[in-house]
């Protein structure tokens, strides 16, 4: 069905559809959804990728059931499994977590967030079913894991996730994405990082071949503020990242990382931009891939400095390594510069694995094989061993080992 | 801090650079009608007194022109072109022949090359340098051209070229840049009025420079000239552009394609230095500059190098490429682009790797000061077939002041596995520190902008012929002036 | 037959560099070989470890009576042949430990030999770094990254005598080391040499040679080996310098 035909069918059901300028604003973005009209010019980092998938599939969704829980385990942390973009409510002196709801209906009209021109973005505001509130209070310290999961097969869950760290807060979330039923998962995070507050974001991802993830970020860093996101994707479904900070007040930071495993004929959309609106802000960007098989992948990245944010820092890196013939990899590192006191850079490179490091692996007696597999291990051996959650090093380590069993 | 409002200065007094090359040479031409349609074509053609196939050629164009949209990617603003308001042609009077020697070129326009310091007689010649001419449509003048005819090298006007080699200009003329490639490859290919036309034997090395100038002149001229160069199998060319416009209130738009062809074995190495009026402190006037130029390394071992200092132009859409065909082919991109006041550069190359083994470099330098908007715009690709191919691409910028803007979009494409692609960049302000060991030394604050500024860009001015290598860096630093005495 | 180097010419790019070239070495032997930079050294080198960028054009290479040229580079590695390399390259993120214990265990699966387990392995790594002067802190790191000229060739020759091979080939190890680290180095090979085997020792220096003596110098120019005689070459070298034997 197309989206048009999903959207008209549905309308009621989806969040806010009682408010009228929610139904105008969805009117207007409606009509972007034909495959004729695609802004091409706006959605340049989907390129290689099949959007038929997207612009025809079947509306599923259950409104009624919630499956979610929230619990508190003994060492203080919290677990909660979201299933279909939904939550338990709970509240404690530390956090507080409820289901959206038409209280939260003013954030759908944060301008800021609306009309972003991004067609995955876009489709998520049209077919908004679900989603939920984090909020970590003032000054505490907090561990958080997500698991999120999809109930049922061929289930289309589009779901916004807010996450408030107020000021002086220390959150470390770790969200993960593994699910073996075919749907599609289109996630918007929005998160709100207050002053001094401090954000260290692990997100794993691992779907399965027929699983769609569409996850996006939009970070906004207070004064002094910390935002840290490392991405793993070892999905065997299509992943599209798009993570977007903006630096708006000065001393904030932001670290955006991605690692990419892809093999077989998956694809993987990858985009992360940065603005610096304020000074005396920081920012890195870096992604790495590993391309094996008929894998594609595609990285943009973004450096906005406005005119007064001076004192910037900026920095991108983009690797891939090209395993097979018939991989792919594209890659625009952007720079757009309007301030002058500035340190930007940015380096990007695509290749094989360097020969000459095979050829002195072998030359002690490791056969090519195993000399392939520790070098692209080493690719990301410098980010394994800087991750200090024991859990997260394990969770990595073991899919990097199946990972490199795969390649022959 | 003072050093910084020092910079700041330094930025003011380049502004007021003065436009030396601004003078109006007043010499009665000959111009159609203004405006575009297939009518002007043919009065182009027809004052060329080309042949049928050349009408019909451009007559295609046109059509194709007349379907198209100005491409929109570059980031650029400026008021829509209206292509009605533009003479199409513009010849000084009494040009319906081309003068067979200087002794029947009109004497102003003698004294108008000196004043640019061209001087057209023979003996006065920069040693080594055969020179064509290009004055508003026409090319008024080729020197040495005995001398190359011993060799067998043809270097005449492209539209001698029509009447005299039509058997080359038929077989490449649009075979790099096919007049459908965009809006301004369709409507040069419609109405170009003059350009070069190179041809280099098999094995012959040229022994000197062959070196065009283009001066634009009368008002509300656009200029459309059309280069062609073809280096036959083990040759090797060195050729050099100049570009000059008086100062004008209004815009004028310059839309040149320059297609290269090298052989097997052959090199060519394209020089540009583009002065073309930038417009005045406001952003008022200057020249519209929307080049398309591209070269095909057709055949194996061969080699395209393009070297470009881009000071001048209100807008700068220029983007010189290399088609790696050939296997083992060569391909490089020097390029320094100096945007002052409102002046808006998107310049940079694309790299389209073929054929195996073939290499390129790109080397870019942007500096913007002023109000405006340098943009480094870059595109390289490994298509499935270009085994061990590799390029190396380091852009950088330099912002001098907080209104204007430096920009990198470079775009990095890779289908081989056993390719490598390695990119750099990097944006920063001028370097206080070296301004500081400069003056520490004795070097005022002027003196040190512009000797870092040159430091800066050597790597790109080193690889000017010997000739213009001294000019071009005059013209960096005139492009900085107020910083230097 | 130990090694034999038969009529051997090789070229890369267009370009001969090795051209027929012969030089046998028996078991327990020490040779060495000296020559102009440029003469083609490290290519000899490369070529016998199996580098693949080259192009043999003739000759035959005998290593413990196999074809030597048969056999991939791994494979020649674990029949005994170890190279130490005149400029090592750095692999960032390839840990120096686990990839030699796996090194030496590919070397032990093809002899049909017991694995090493790890924390054997650790023990014999910290033995033989000690044993060279090697501070056991460089054993965390990542191969080669970061080193110094020195520590780089020390390492190799920790490499070496943790491997035990049967030929080891010296390109230039002794260059960029002090006086100390090449006393420390020499000593190591000392130690490792025996009847059973052997070295091939390429320098510029008759330094090295004062300490690890040869049994035969040989002299190379543009390609091949054009004198061969006692460790007085060396002196005469060192003396004179290269002209007299071209
Ligand atoms: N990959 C290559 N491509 C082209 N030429 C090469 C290559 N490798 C080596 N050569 C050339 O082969 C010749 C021999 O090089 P080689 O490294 O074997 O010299 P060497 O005797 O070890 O010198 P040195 O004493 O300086 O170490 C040199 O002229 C070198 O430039
Ligand atoms: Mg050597």
């Amino acid at each position: 069905m197309n989206i048009q035909d999903i959207y008209n069918l549905n309308k009621k059901n989806f969040l806010y559809s009682q408010y009228s300028d929610v139904e105008n604003d969805r009117n207007n973005v409606l009509t972007n959804f034909s495959i004729n009209k695609f802004d091409k010019k706006n959605n340049e980092s989907l390129r290689n990728t099949d959007l038929k998938k997207f612009f025809e599939f079947d509306y599923k969704y259950n409104h009624q059931e919630n499956q979610s829980i929230t619990r508190i385990n003994k060492d203080g942390s919290y677990s909660i499994v979201s299933v279909n973009g939904k939550c338990e409510n709970y509240d404690d002196e530390q956090i507080q977590i409820h289901n959206l709801s038409e209280l939260d209906s003013k954030d759908y009209f944060n301008n800021e967030l609306l009309n972003t021109d991004d067609f995955f973005i876009d489709l998520n505001s049209l077919l908004l079913n679900s989603g939920f509130k984090i909020k970590i209070k003032k000054n505490k310290n907090v561990k958080i894991k997500i698991s999120n999961l999809i109930s049922e097969k061929n289930f289309t869950v589009f779901q916004r996730n807010y996450i408030l760290c107020e000021e002086g807060s220390s959150v470390e979330l770790i969200d993960e994405y593994e699910d073996k039923n075919d749907a599609i998962n289109n996630v918007y995070k929005i998160l709100q990082i207050e002053k001094n507050a401090n954000f260290n974001h692990t997100i794993v991802q691992e779907n399965s071949f027929n699983h769609s993830l569409i996850l996006s970020t939009h970070t906004i860093c207070k004064e002094r503020a910390n935002y840290n996101q490392h991405v793993y994707n070892f999905s065997e479904g299509y992943v599209r990242n798009f993570h977007f900070s903006d630096l708006k007040e000065t001393n904030s930071q932001v670290d955006l990382q991605g690692f990419f495993f892809l093999r077989n004929s998956n694809t993987s959309n990858n985009k992360t931009f940065v603005r610096h609106s304020s000074e005396d802000c920081k920012s890195n960007q870096a992604y790495k891939g590993i391309l094996n098989d008929s894998s594609k992948a595609t990285y943009f990245s973004n450096t906005h400095v406005d005119s007064v944010a001076q004192k910037t820092e900026g920095y991108q890196l983009s690797k891939g390594i090209l395993l097979s013939k018939d991989a792919y990899f594209f890659s625009k590192p952007e720079l757009k510069i309007y301030a002058d006191d500035v340190k930007c850079s940015h380096g990007s490179t695509i290749g094989p694995i360097d020969e000459n490091a095979i050829f002195y692996l072998r030359s002690r007696g490791i056969s090519k094989n195993a000399a392939i597999k520790m070098l692209v291990s080493s690719f990301i051996n410098e980010e394994l061993n800087s991750i200090v959650n024991d859990y997260v090093f394990e969770m990595i380590e073991k899919k990097l080992i199946r990972y490199l069993s795969e390649i022959k | 801090m003072f050093v910084d409002t020092e910079t700041l200065d330094t930025l003011n007094n380049f502004s007021k650079n003065k436009y030396k090359y601004g003078f109006v040479t007043e010499i009665d031409s000959d111009k159609p009608k203004k405006g575009l349609d297939e009518d002007t074509v043919k009065f182009i053609s027809l004052k060329k007194k080309e042949p049928k196939w050349m009408l019909d050629w451009r007559l295609n164009s046109f059509s194709k022109w007349k379907e198209m949209k100005e491409p929109q990617w570059a980031n650029l603003s400026f008021p829509k072109i209206d292509y009605q308001d533009i003479y199409y042609y513009s010849a000084p009077k009494g040009f319906d022949k081309k003068p067979k020697d200087l002794s029947e070129v009109d004497p102003k326009l003698i004294e108008t090359y000196n004043k640019l310091g061209i001087p057209l007689e023979e003996q006065k010649v920069l040693a080594g340098v055969a020179v064509d001419v290009v004055f508003d449509s026409v090319s008024v003048a080729t020197t040495y051209k005995g001398e190359l005819e011993k060799l067998g090298i043809i270097f005449c006007s492209i539209g001698e070229a029509v009447q005299k080699h039509p058997d080359l200009v038929k077989k490449y003329l649009g075979s790099v840049i096919p007049p459908g490639d965009h809006s301004f490859s369709a409507l040069n290919s419609a109405v170009f009025t003059d350009g070069s036309f190179v041809y280099i034997p098999k094995n012959v090395k040229c022994p000197m420079e062959l070196s065009t100038y283009f001066r634009i002149n009368s008002e509300d001229t656009g200029q459309f000239e059309r280069t062609l160069i073809i280096a036959d199998e083990g040759s090797y060319v060195s050729y050099l552009e100049g570009c000059t416009a008086p100062r004008r209130d209004s815009n004028q738009l310059h839309a040149a394609n320059v297609e290269l062809i090298a052989l097997k074995d052959a090199e060519i190495k394209y020089s540009t230095v583009q002065n073309w009026y930038p417009g005045d402190e406001e952003g008022k006037g200057g020249i519209y500059n929307f080049v398309t130029k591209r070269g095909l390394c057709a055949g194996e071992n061969s080699k395209i190098s393009w070297t470009q200092v881009e000071t001048g132009s209100a807008i700068t859409w220029k983007y010189p490429s290399c088609i790696l065909k050939g296997d083992n082919s060569i391909g490089e991109f020097y390029s320094v682009a100096i945007t002052n006041n409102y002046q808006q550069a998107d310049t940079g190359t694309k790299m389209t790797h073929i054929g195996k083994n073939t290499k390129s470099k790109i080397i870019s330098k942007g500096i913007s000061l002023g109000h405006s908007q340098n943009t480094y715009r870059g595109d390289v690709s490994f298509s499935k077939k270009a085994d061990k191919a590799r390029n190396y691409t380091q852009c950088d910028s330099l912002l001098v002041g907080n209104k204007c803007g430096a920009h990198t979009v470079p775009y990095i494409e890779s289908k081989n596995n056993t390719a490598i692609i390695e990119h750099e960049a990097s944006t920063s302000k001028i370097n206080e520190d070296q301004l500081y060991y400069c003056r520490q030394r004795g070097l005022n604050h002027e003196e040190a902008v512009s000797l870092i500024v040159n430091g800066f860009c050597k790597q790109v001015l080193q690889e000017l012929p010997m000739e213009f290598a001294v000019e071009a860096q005059k013209l960096v630093s005139i492009s900085l002036e107020g910083s230097v005495g | 037959m130990f090694l034999e180097i038969k009529n051997l010419s090789v070229k890369i790019e267009d370009k001969n560099i090795l051209k027929d070239l012969n030089l046998t070495i028996n078991s327990g032997e020490v040779h060495a070989i000296m020559g102009p930079n440029g003469c083609g050294k490290s290519t000899l080198a490369n070529v016998l470890a199996g580098k693949e960028d080259y192009e043999i054009l003739s000759g035959k290479v005998t290593f413990k009576d196999k074809d030597l040229l048969e056999l991939n580079i791994e494979e020649r590695a674990q029949e005994g042949l170890f190279l130490a390399f005149q400029y090592p390259i750095e692999i960032p993120g390839v840990n120096i430990t686990p990839f030699l214990h796996s090194a030496i265990n590919s070397k032990k699966k093809y002899l049909n030999e017991e694995e090493i387990d790890n924390l054997t392995f650790a023990k014999l790594l910290r033995y033989k770094a000690n044993e060279l002067g090697i501070n056991v802190d460089m054993l965390k790191r990542s191969v080669n990254t970061g080193f110094s000229g020195g520590e780089k060739k020390r390492y190799e020759i920790l490499q070496m005598s943790v491997l035990d091979p049967d030929l080891a080939i010296l390109d230039e190890t002794d260059s960029g080391l002090d006086i100390d680290a090449l006393k420390i180095v020499t000593q190591g090979v000392n130690k490792i040499k025996s009847k059973t085997n052997s070295f091939l020792i390429i320098t510029h220096y008759q330094k090295l040679l004062d300490y690890i003596k040869p049994d035969y110098v040989h002299v190379m120019s543009n390609g091949a080996i054009i004198k061969s005689g006692g460790p007085e070459i060396a002196s005469e070298i060192e003396r004179d310098g290269f002209k007299k034997f071209k």
